[in-house]
């Protein structure tokens, strides 16, 4: 009468896209997808998406794998649970996609971390230059990803990355310090 | 463990485990009412006309007794409290009714709001009452009519062993059979032992005693230069050096370097001891959260619901700096303060008596003022705190409250309120600093006065050659110094009782008893089928009031049973017995076969998820959320957990998907979503036993359904509790248990509930016709 345990995996069922049955393409910047699914009875059937957005599970821990597929309304079509599964042209061309989406220019240097009034100003150094950014409240817009990373989420919700705390020099260093 | 007894006189007090006292028994055999056939007594506290005195219900074998009357002192007893001295009470009878036995049927205690009483249902239909009695007789009432019942039932009364003598314990000190004010705290405010209580608290510092010893030997220099510092700068440079017949004439440079040199060396001593006590502070202020957080961690859910949370967050961290406080700063400078006073008292006395006396003549007054002042201060103080707590509590509730507010455009009203409670505050603000700008300075006047008498009397005798210059002026800056420490004492007082309150209410955590224990000899299964099994339990979270009253049922491993009943019917009482959230009063819980009492916390943990009502997200990401229920699972295994739940969908909608920040200020999730984030919580479990409490009530019916077809994939092979009060939740469960004033009047399964056509048929068509009402028909 003990019935064997469904495992989780069983019952949720996650869908997974691999080369076998997604076809990830490219048209006008954006990625299309063509889907081959079988039915219950081994049917194939063939669906297209000229856009899908892709969104990451874990978007610090795990950037490459657990990506959810969506189409233009956000409906999960189904996920990628590696980007290496791939073909290296398609991997190249989701991880592009990815970029574009998870923008964070990395801070290399804090020039200047003034709070006035609730406000922080910061001037910061990236590698395409200088830039200046204004956040409200800062110790609740510095998300620690862990020990040595820091993602900063300034007033109009543009993030920059701090990729390595430790790497920071010395004043840098101390002007960050005081909100972790 | 139940134990049959000999038929012999049983009965039940609250108070203590009595049997009948003599002279009663004495009585009764004069009235041909003899031991050996008494079966039960219930004393109680109340007569028929609600009047205070001792009624006694005494059921034999063919009749009940009821007697009333009190136990009154005989002349030569006089005070004596002494138990012993019982036998020479005489018993006096205000009233004795005997009815037959047989008439009847079945005791029922009724609860009234501060009383009860036990009614008896006859034979013929009717109501007898039985006894009156206050709540404090209440739980000797229903172990009686409990036993009633079982007399009548089966003609015999069967009690377990180990009763009353743990009841007695709880209520009452120990020691003193003083009732505890707080039954939940359980310090007796007479035996509290002020010097055990030193003791047990003076071990932290034993950790730091090295550091401890530095601080008192800083103080205790830096006072002996303090006491020094006078007679250099005032004494000794105005008679041996100002003077051209002191030893030290002329050597001004001398002097100046001197005193530079004590005050650096004082300077030095006040900085170590400030770094030394600085971190021992620390350290220590450190060690007692730490001790009185995992003290509260260890307790049972009980020991939290009798208490505001609140109030716990802030006892742990005022009580451990107060506590420090006392040890570290309050102790040695008292000490130091006394000894500096009697010291420099000393000094002045063999300075000049006559002036000391004159000087100290003063102090009495001096003291009773300051007394006075701090008390009249410290009121003003206290009215100035509750008045700003009340505003803030205004504040809060009405920021908290700001969409009614709104919605009522109740803004002015609100400013308003809020403008009594700060004016309140202002007027207490203002009165305070009245207080203090005029009382303050008025006794520095006091102290002026004496000062001008001193400094007239002791001019009088520089002049007449009695005493030197320099001696006078050393003499009043030691008359400064005596007086000083003064306010400090008086304060001292109050800081003290402070203390021992939060000495007494650390050991008070550290000693408390979680009663819910795991046996130190607990059984961990390897597996559990997850057979469950419940006899006869009763329970309440009060003690007078029954929760769940004889509830029995059980459930074959693997299948799956719904509970219902109305709101606040004990649904979730049952699954909070279950894994041991509280332990059953009366009746046994078995998992497997095991009671749970048996089990490891591990065992009944591991095995059993709970999805309740409260679905409590901890300040993180969604991620952490969902594996606190287990650490070491696979990211993917989150996934799939979230997808069972019907969590997925929507976390992978939030921009930081799992890594999404919850809680205190963060994303706010909306009540189904927080219930979705906390089933896969329970799911990624993946237990033996899942209760599903009201898992799906806050998520639209389409959600709900969703994750009905979910989770009745995954209970395939679980046990699984469900509890609803929307029917339709429990469609497919085996078997389902009705469940009304903690009483369970229906169990079956769907098609034999309805034909019984009970609770369940009625709550069945009142959903029935509401959906009818919309137009679906069931």
């Amino acid at each position: 009468m003990n019935e064997k345990h469904t495992t989780l995996g069983d019952v949720a069922a996650i869908f997974y896209l691999t080369p076998d049955n997604a076809e990830i393409g490219e048209k006008n910047l954006f990625l299309t997808l063509k889907l081959t699914t079988t039915d219950e009875n081994g049917a194939p059937t063939v669906k297209e998406y000229d856009r899908i957005f892709l969104h990451r599970a874990f978007p610090f821990e795990h950037p490459e794998s657990f990506i959810s597929v969506q189409d233009a309304e956000k409906n999960e079509i189904g996920m990628i649970a590696e980007l290496s599964v791939f073909p290296p042209e398609t991997a190249e061309r989701l991880r592009a996609e990815l970029a574009r989406k998870y923008y964070a220019p990395a801070l290399t240097a804090i020039k200047q971390l003034k709070e006035r009034y609730g406000y922080a100003y910061c001037t910061a150094m990236t590698a395409q230059g200088e830039v200046h950014f204004t956040m409200r409240d800062v110790s609740r817009n510095l998300f620690r990803i862990d020990e040595n990373r820091l993602l900063l989420t300034d007033i109009d919700g543009n993030r920059y990355e701090i990729p390595d705390l430790h790497a920071l020099d010395r004043k840098s260093y101390r002007q960050i310090e005081l909100y972790l | 463990m139940n134990k049959k007894k000999p038929q012999a006189a049983w009965s039940f007090s609250s108070r203590a485990p009595a049997a009948m006292p003599p002279p009663l028994a004495a009585h009764w055999a004069a009235k041909g009412l003899r031991g050996e056939d008494v079966r039960l007594v219930l004393p109680t506290d109340l007569n028929r006309d609600l009047l205070r005195c001792e009624n006694y219900v005494i059921v034999t074998g063919d009749e009940v007794v009821l007697v009333s009357g009190s136990v009154g002192r005989t002349a030569r007893e006089g005070t004596s409290r002494r138990p012993g001295r019982q036998s020479e009470r005489k018993f006096e009878e205000l009233s004795w009714d005997v009815l037959p036995l047989s008439e009847l049927e079945e005791w029922k205690v009724e609860e009234l709001l501060s009383s009860a009483r036990v009614t008896a249902r006859k034979t013929d239909g009717s109501y007898e009452l039985i006894a009156n009695l206050t709540n404090s007789a209440k739980d000797a009432a229903y172990t009686a009519a409990k036993y009633f019942n079982q007399l009548k039932k089966d003609g015999a009364i069967q009690i377990p062993e180990e009763k009353d003598e743990k009841e007695h314990d709880e209520l009452f000190c120990p020691k003193c059979g003083t009732r505890y004010a707080d039954p939940a705290r359980k310090v007796c405010p007479k035996c509290l032992n002020r010097k055990k209580l030193l003791a047990r608290t003076g071990v932290f510092l034993l950790k730091y005693k090295w550091k401890v010893a530095a601080v008192l030997l800083t103080l205790v220099l830096t006072s002996g230069l303090s006491i020094l510092a006078p007679y250099v700068s005032s004494g000794f440079y105005y008679d041996e050096v100002l003077d051209t017949a002191g030893a030290f004439y002329g050597q001004l440079l001398l002097v100046l370097g001197i005193i530079i040199g004590t005050r650096l060396l004082s300077l030095l001593f006040g900085m170590i001891n400030a770094i030394v006590s600085s971190t021992v502070a620390a350290d220590m202020v450190y060690d007692l959260k730490k001790v009185i957080f995992s003290s509260i961690e260890r307790l049972s859910i009980r020991f939290f619901t009798s208490r505001q949370t609140g109030g716990l967050m802030t006892q742990v961290n005022r009580d451990a700096t107060t506590i420090y406080w006392f040890f570290c700063d309050g102790v040695p400078y008292f000490l130091i303060n006394i000894v500096q006073v009697i010291a420099i008292g000393i000094i002045m006395l063999v300075m000049n008596p006559v002036l000391t006396l004159l000087a100290l003549v003063t102090v009495p007054l001096v003291l009773f003022i300051i007394k006075n002042l701090f008390s009249r201060m410290d009121s003003l103080h206290n009215r100035r705190y509750t008045r700003s707590r009340k505003m803030n509590a205004v504040l809060s509730d009405v920021l908290d409250g700001v969409r009614v507010v709104k919605a009522f455009s109740k803004e002015k009203e609100e400013v308003t309120r809020f403008g009594r409670a700060s004016e309140a505050v202002a007027e207490a603000e203002k009165k305070a600093s009245r207080f203090s700008t005029v009382a303050f300075p008025s006794l520095d006047f006091l102290l002026y006065i004496s000062n001008l008498v001193i400094l007239g009397v002791g001019g009088w005798m520089v002049i007449d050659g009695k005493m030197s210059y320099g001696m006078l002026l050393t003499f009043i800056a030691y008359m400064h110094m005596v007086y000083s420490p003064m306010f400090a004492f008086v304060d001292m007082t109050y800081w003290a009782a402070d203390s021992m309150n939060a000495m007494s209410r650390l050991v008070e955590i550290m000693d408390a008893k979680s009663d819910v224990e795991e046996k130190p000899d607990a059984v961990r299964p390897e597996t559990i089928e997850g057979r469950i099994e419940f006899r006869d339990v009763v329970f309440g979270y009060e003690k007078n009031r029954r929760v769940i009253d004889g509830v029995s049922f059980s459930i074959e491993p693997g299948r799956a049973i719904g509970i219902v009943g109305h709101t606040g019917a004990g649904k979730s009482t049952l699954a909070n017995l279950l894994i041991r959230l509280y332990d059953v009063d009366e009746g046994e819980i078995l998992l497997d076969g095991v009671n749970v009492r048996e089990l490891s916390f591990d065992t009944l943990r591991e095995n059993i998820a709970i999805v309740s009502q409260e679905t409590y997200l901890f300040m993180g990401t969604i991620l952490e959320n969902i594996k606190y229920a287990r650490p070491d699972a696979t990211d993917e295994e989150v996934i799939e957990a979230a997808k069972i739940a019907g969590a997925h969908d929507f976390i992978v909608k939030l921009p930081d998907a799992y890594a999404t920040q919850i809680g205190n200020g963060y994303k706010d999730l909306s009540g189904g979503e927080r219930q979705r984030v906390s089933i896969a919580r329970a799911i990624l479990r993946n237990p033996k036993i899942l209760i599903l409490d009201e898992a799906t009530a806050a998520m639209d019916t389409e959600t709900e359904r969703k994750i009905q077809a979910a989770l009745e994939k995954l209970i395939v092979g679980r046990t699984t509790i469900m509890i609803a009060h929307r029917l339709s939740t429990l469609r497919d469960v085996d078997k389902l248990i009705v469940i009304e004033n903690g009483k369970m009047p229906e169990f079956g399964t769907h098609a034999e509930l309805i034909a019984q056509k009970g609770i369940y048929y009625k709550l069945y068509r009142l959903q029935l016709d509401a959906m009818k009402n919309i137009g679906i028909e069931g």
